[in-house]
């Protein structure tokens, strides 16, 4: 469909990265508790950062009304600012018995986690309603 | 899909276009009189069957790569309702098309 196919392409680059977000929350719950990564270090808090990014560059450059969709611009890491914990026992505890924890606080990555939950909702819901639209443009041909 | 609908389309084409020759059917649609084929009505009915093939071979690749894993589910619903909007736009001009054609050969001369 050439007409409003650039609105789905934008809602759908929106549900990948919604799914990243999701993805990236998942990550820092499931390490919530990993003292060790590959490089030897705790696991540090990821977050994604998005950019706009239009469905059709040539006709954003000309200044078209064209849909504008999403892209994850890069996933950082947090600066490795620890919590530590008292358990002398750890293997990873230092000479005071401290061991190094991710930064990752539980309740804010649910949150996080929610939020990117209904942003997806909301994009298919926006999907949904531009097939609806068509469908009922092509009804007029009955 | 095993159908191939592009040649399915040149099939159409070239049968609305033999009709044409005849009945005028498609100088009437395609406005331009005793030119080749080229911006005729059946042109431009074979474009967007070749769409619908392009979109439905879409559909079939996301499909794939959700069972590869190698795509997500939205992708593969998405490209699936955009086969079947192109489908069901060619089925609507298609229903124009044969109609439009029963009318006139119906008319009473």
């Amino acid at each position: 469909m050439p007409t409003l196919s650039s609105a789905i392409t934008a809602g759908a680059s929106a549900l990948a990265v919604q799914r990243t977000r999701i993805e990236v929350a998942v990550s820092n719950i499931a390490n919530a508790e990993s003292t060790r990564g590959a490089n030897g270090q705790p696991y540090r808090r990821r977050s994604v950062m998005l950019a706009s990014d239009p469905v059709n560059s040539f006709d954003a450059a000309l200044g078209g009304a064209e849909a504008t969709g999403v892209k994850v611009a890069g996933i950082v890491e947090d600066p490795p600012v620890f919590k530590r914990r008292y358990e002398p026992g750890h293997p990873d505890a230092d000479a005071d018995g401290f061991v190094s924890m991710p930064n990752v606080d539980a309740p804010e990555e649910m949150v996080d986690m929610m939020g990117a939950a209904r942003a997806y909702q909301a994009n298919l819901a926006a999907i949904g309603m531009i097939r609806d639209l068509v469908s009922k443009a092509l009804d007029l041909g009955k | 899909m095993p159908v191939e609908f592009a040649r399915i389309a040149s099939m159409a084409a070239g049968a609305v276009q033999g009709s044409g020759s005849k009945t005028g059917l498609v100088d009437a649609f395609g406005g331009a009189s005793g030119g080749g084929a080229t911006g005729t009505f059946a042109e431009a009915l074979g474009q967007l069957v070749g769409s619908v093939d392009q979109t439905a071979a879409e559909a079939n690749k996301a499909v794939v790569g959700m069972m590869d894993k190698t795509n997500d589910v939205h992708d593969a619903m998405i490209a699936l309702q955009r086969a079947d909007m192109t489908l069901q736009l060619t089925v609507q001009v298609r229903n124009k098309l044969v109609s439009a054609y029963q009318d006139v050969m119906r008319m009473p001369v």
